[in-house]
C-alpha cells in the first residue's frame, strides 16, 4: 500500500483482504445491498476494464464484501497516515479545487471520507480516467459513510486532508499597520529619492509659473491711451478739415464737416467696418480709402464704395470744462443704429 | 510709390541676358533631345541647299534666336514690346471695366483650351506656347511697372507657380486625352497597361534622394538671389497699401471684395473644404478610377476645373498682379498710383428698391427703436433681397432636379442631390455676386449691418 505506483481497485482490494481484520463480516452486514451497488456504479464508472462484476459478486459469498473491504482499509488508513503517499501528495486536482472555492464546505469532506477518496488514497493521489458524475456526488455526501462506519461500531480514523496548495490559501489580511508603512513609504519616495525631488519640484514650478501667468494677465501698468483724451480747441478745426494727427496715437480722425445738413465736429474710429484695417485719408479725393478691399467713406464717414457694409463708427464727443474737445472711445455710436443723432457722439460747430 | 530707380534698366537688361540665354538652352536641350529620340519628323518646309528643314532645325533656330536676344540684353539693349501693345493692354485691363475683361478673357481661355484640348495637349504646340509665354514676359520685363510686380521677391514664386501649374494642367490632360482616345479604340487606359509594381528601394528612395538634393540647391540659389522681402515695422494704425494677403488666400481677399467678411471669410471658405470632402460620397460615377480621363467623368472635372482654375487660380493671379493701392485694378504696365481715381460707388439692394423703384426714403433704425422694432423694419426694408435669396436656394433645386439635373436626381437620390446642388449654388454664388458688382454696382443683396448680417 505503501508503494507509490497506482494500484488497481483490484490490487487494493487483494491488499486489503491479506492485512483485513476476520470482523469483516460483520461490518459488512450493515447495509450490503445498498454499499454493493454503490460500489459497483463506482466500479463501473472509473475503471471498466476492471472487471468489477466480480467483486460485487463475490460480496454474496465467502469472501468479504467491498464495503467490508473499504471499512478495513479506512481503519487502517486511519492508523498511520505517514505511511500513505496520499497525505504528503497533494491528491487529484476537484479536490483541491473544492476545497479553493468552498473552504467551509470542504471542512466536513475532511471528517469523513469517501469510497472514492480512500480508494484515490489507496492509488497514491492520482486518480486515473476522468472524474465521473458518480464520483462527483459521491464526495459531496460524504455523511452516509460515517453515519454507516457508527453504526458498525467501527473506530474510524480519517486521513487529514492534504495541504493546502499556495494559491488556495486566502489572502492574508492587510492591517491598518501595514497601510500606514506604505502611505509612509510612498512618502519617503517623494521626498527622499532624486525621482521624488524632481517631480515634487516640478509640481511646485509649475504652480509658481501658473500664479505668475495668471498674475501677468494684470499688468501694474497699461501701457495704452486713455480712452479719454482731449484733442484741442474746436476753433482749431477749420471747416471740411480731416485732423490726422491723432491716428498714430489715439486712432481717431477729428473732422469738421456736414452731416444730415449741420455742421459738426466728431471723432471717427480709423477701423474698417469690412475687415478691420486701417484706412487712408486721401485728401484729394476727400475720402478714406481703405487698402484692404477697396472700401471707400465719404468724409463724415458714410461708407459709398468697396464692400464695407456700415459707416465708420463715431466716438463719443465733447467740450471739456477747459474749452477743448474731448473724445471718449469707449462710447461708440454707429449710424445704421440711428446713433449719431445722438448729440453725445457730435460738437456743433 | 515708386522712386526714381536709375538702376532698373541695367538691373531688368542684365536679368534679361540670362533670361534669354537659360531659353536658348532649353530650345537646344529640345533640339538635341528630339535628334537624338529619332523624333526629327522631316517636314519639308523649304530645302536650303538640299538639307530638310525639320523640327530639330526649327527648335535650333529658335534656340539661336535667344542666344542673339540675349547678347542685346546683355548689351544693354533688350528688345521691348511695342508701345501700341502695352497702350491696349493697359487701357482693358485697368479700372472696374478691366476685371471684367479680365474674368471674362479668362474664361473664354479655359473654354477654349477645354474644347480644343486635343490640338492644345500635341507636345508641339505646347512647347510653342510655353516659349511663346516666355517670350512675351521677357519681352514685358522692359516695361518698368510690369517688371516691379512679376521681379518682385515676393511675386517670383508665384510667377514660377504659374508656369508649373500650367505644366501639370497640360501633362494630366494630355493623359487624359491619351486615355479618351483608347477608350473609343476599346483598350484599356494608359495606366492599366503599364501597371508595374516597382520597389521602394531603390526606385522610391532614389528618386526621392535626387528631388531632395535638388530643392535644396534650388532654395539655396533662390535665397543667395532673392532678397527676403521684408517691409516696414508693424503699426496697428498703419496698413501697407496695397495690404496683400499671402499669395494662396488672394483668392479669399478677392472674394472679400464682393462679400461681407462673415461670407467670404468664414462661411464660404468652410463650404470649399466642406464641399470637398464631400465629393466622394457625392460621386456616383465609377469611371475615372485610377487613371486620367475627361469625356468619362464630363461633370466632375468640370465642375472642379471651373472651381480650382477659374474662382480660385485666375483670382490668385489677379490679387498678384492686377491689384494695387487701394485695392483698385490696375493693368499689366500701368503704374501704381495711390491716388488714381476711380468711381466705384455702389449701393445696395434695398436702397435701389426704396429709391428707384418706390421712390421714397430707405426705412432706417432708429436710437430709441427695441430690438424687435428694429428687427420689422430691416425685414421691411430688405424683403426683396431676403426673397431673391430664399428663391434661389429653395426655388433652385427642385427647379434644376426637374431640368437640367434631371438625371443627377435620379441616381442620386434626394439628400444626395440636395446636398450637391446646394454646395453648386454656394460656389456660384461668387460669379454671380461678381457679375451683379460690375454690371449693377450692387454691393449687398440683403443688407444687414444692424446685425452684422450682409448677404
Amino acid at each position: 500500500m505503501a508503494a507509490k505506483k497506482k494500484m488497481s481497485v483490484e490490487e487494493i482490494l487483494a491488499a486489503a483482504r491479506k492485512g483485513g481484520s476476520s470482523d469483516g463480516g460483520a461490518s459488512g452486514e450493515d447495509k450490503p445491498g445498498k454499499k454493493e451497488t454503490e460500489s459497483a456504479s463506482e466500479a463501473k464508472s472509473s475503471e471498466a476494464s476492471e472487471k468489477p462484476k466480480p467483486v460485487g459478486k463475490s460480496g454474496s459469498g465467502e469472501r468479504p464484501s467491498v464495503a467490508d473491504i473499504l471499512a478495513a482499509a479506512r481503519s487502517k488508513g486511519g492508523g498511520n497516515p505517514e505511511a500513505k503517499p496520499a497525505a504528503k501528495k497533494p491528491i487529484a486536482k476537484p479536490v483541491a479545487k473544492k476545497s479553493a472555492e468552498k473552504p467551509m464546505a470542504a471542512k466536513p469532506a475532511a471528517g469523513a471520507m469517501s469510497t472514492s477518496s480512500i480508494l484515490d488514497a489507496a492509488r497514491g493521489g492520482a486518480k486515473r480516467g476522468p472524474v465521473s458524475k458518480g464520483e462527483g456526488t459521491s464526495k459531496d455526501k460524504p455523511a452516509a459513510p460515517v453515519a454507516k462506519a457508527k453504526a458498525g461500531k467501527l473506530k474510524l480514523e480519517v486521513p487529514p486532508m492534504p495541504e493546502k496548495p499556495g494559491y488556495a490559501k486566502p489572502a492574508a489580511k492587510k492591517g491598518a499597520k501595514q497601510d500606514r508603512r506604505g502611505f509612509l513609504s510612498v512618502m519617503g519616495l517623494m521626498v527622499g529619492t532624486g525621482i521624488g525631488v524632481g517631480f515634487t519640484s516640478l509640481t511646485m514650478t509649475m504652480v509658481v509659473w501658473t500664479l505668475g501667468l495668471a498674475r501677468y494677465l494684470f499688468p501694474n501698468i497699461r501701457i495704452e491711451p486713455p480712452s479719454k483724451f482731449k484733442v484741442g480747441f474746436p476753433t482749431d478745426i477749420a471747416p471740411g478739415v480731416v485732423e490726422t494727427k491723432y491716428k498714430a496715437q489715439y486712432g481717431v480722425w477729428v473732422v469738421n464737416a456736414p452731416y444730415n445738413g449741420e455742421q459738426a465736429i466728431f471723432a471717427l474710429s480709423t477701423v474698417c467696418t469690412h475687415l478691420g484695417c486701417t484706412p487712408n485719408w486721401l485728401e484729394a479725393e476727400q475720402k478714406f480709402k481703405c487698402p484692404c478691399h477697396g472700401s471707400g467713406f465719404y468724409v463724415d464717414g458714410i461708407n459709398f464704395e468697396g464692400p464695407a457694409p456700415r459707416p465708420l463708427e463715431r466716438y463719443a464727443i465733447s467740450v471739456a470744462g477747459d474749452g477743448q474737445l474731448e473724445v471718449d472711445k469707449s462710447v461708440t455710436f454707429q449710424q445704421e443704429k440711428g446713433d449719431w443723432d445722438n448729440p453725445a457722439s457730435f460738437v456743433p460747430a | 510709390m515708386h522712386g526714381f530707380d536709375p538702376s532698373f534698366e541695367a538691373r531688368s537688361a542684365e536679368f534679361l541676358g540670362f533670361f534669354y540665354l537659360a531659353l536658348a538652352l532649353m530650345n537646344a536641350t529640345a533640339s538635341l533631345y528630339l535628334w537624338q529620340a529619332g523624333k526629327d519628323k522631316i517636314k519639308v518646309w523649304f530645302n536650303l541647299g538640299g538639307v530638310a528643314f525639320t523640327n530639330v532645325l526649327g527648335w535650333l533656330s529658335l534656340s539661336m534666336l535667344c542666344v542673339i536676344l540675349a547678347a542685346a540684353a546683355m548689351g544693354g539693349i533688350p528688345p521691348k514690346l511695342p508701345g501700341w501693345f502695352i497702350r491696349n493692354a493697359n487701357a482693358a485691363l485697368t479700372g472696374n471695366p478691366g476685371a471684367i475683361v479680365y474674368t471674362l478673357a479668362t474664361t473664354a481661355l479655359l473654354i477654349i483650351a477645354y474644347y480644343w484640348r486635343r490640338f492644345f495637349v500635341k507636345p508641339v504646340v505646347a512647347w510653342t506656347l510655353f516659349n511663346a509665354s516666355l517670350l512675351l514676359m521677357g519681352l514685358a520685363m522692359t516695361n518698368r511697372p510690369f517688371w516691379e510686380i512679376v521681379a518682385k521677391p515676393d511675386n517670383v514664386p508665384i510667377v514660377a507657380l504659374v508656369f508649373l501649374l500650367g505644366f501639370f494642367t497640360w501633362l494630366a490632360t494630355y493623359k487624359s486625352v491619351t486615355n479618351d482616345d483608347r477608350a473609343v479604340e476599346g483598350l484599356p487606359p494608359l495606366e492599366k497597361d503599364d501597371d508595374e509594381k516597382v520597389l521602394v528601394w531603390p526606385d522610391l528612395v532614389y528618386t526621392e534622394l535626387i528631388c531632395m538634393i535638388a530643392i535644396t540647391a534650388l532654395l539655396l540659389i533662390w535665397a543667395i538671389l532673392l532678397k527676403a522681402p521684408l517691409e516696414e515695422p508693424a503699426s496697428a494704425v498703419k496698413t501697407p497699401n496695397p495690404s496683400k494677403a499671402p499669395w494662396y488666400f488672394l483668392g479669399l481677399q478677392e472674394m472679400l471684395v464682393y462679400y461681407d467678411p462673415w461670407m467670404a471669410g468664414v462661411v464660404l471658405p468652410s463650404l470649399v473644404i466642406v464641399g470637398l470632402m464631400a465629393i466622394p460620397y457625392l460621386d456616383f460615377n465609377k469611371k475615372g478610377n485610377g487613371y486620367y480621363t475627361i469625356s468619362q467623368r464630363r461633370f466632375a472635372y468640370i465642375i472642379f476645373q471651373v472651381g480650382f482654375l477659374e474662382l480660385w487660380v485666375t483670382l490668385i493671379v489677379l490679387g498678384t498682379f492686377l491689384r494695387g493701392p487701394n485695392w483698385n485694378f490696375f493693368g499689366p504696365f500701368e503704374e501704381w498710383d495711390a491716388h488714381k481715381v476711380l468711381v466705384l460707388n455702389n449701393i445696395d439692394l434695398s436702397q435701389i428698391l426704396w429709391n428707384d423703384i418706390f421712390g421714397t426714403s430707405v426705412p432706417t433704425v432708429t436710437s430709441d427703436m427695441g430690438t424687435f422694432d428694429s428687427l420689422l423694419v430691416v425685414l421691411k426694408r430688405e424683403w426683396l433681397g431676403l426673397l431673391s435669396v430664399a428663391l434661389y436656394f429653395i426655388v433652385l433645386p427642385p427647379l434644376l432636379a426637374t431640368t437640367v439635373f434631371r438625371k443627377f436626381f435620379i441616381k442620386m437620390g434626394f439628400v444626395r442631390y440636395m446636398t450637391m446642388v446646394t454646395l453648386l449654388l454656394f460656389m456660384a454664388s461668387l460669379p454671380i455676386k461678381m457679375a451683379l458688382r460690375w454690371a449693377f454696382n450692387l454691393k449687398y443683396i440683403v443688407a444687414i449691418p444692424e446685425f452684422f448680417f450682409n448677404i
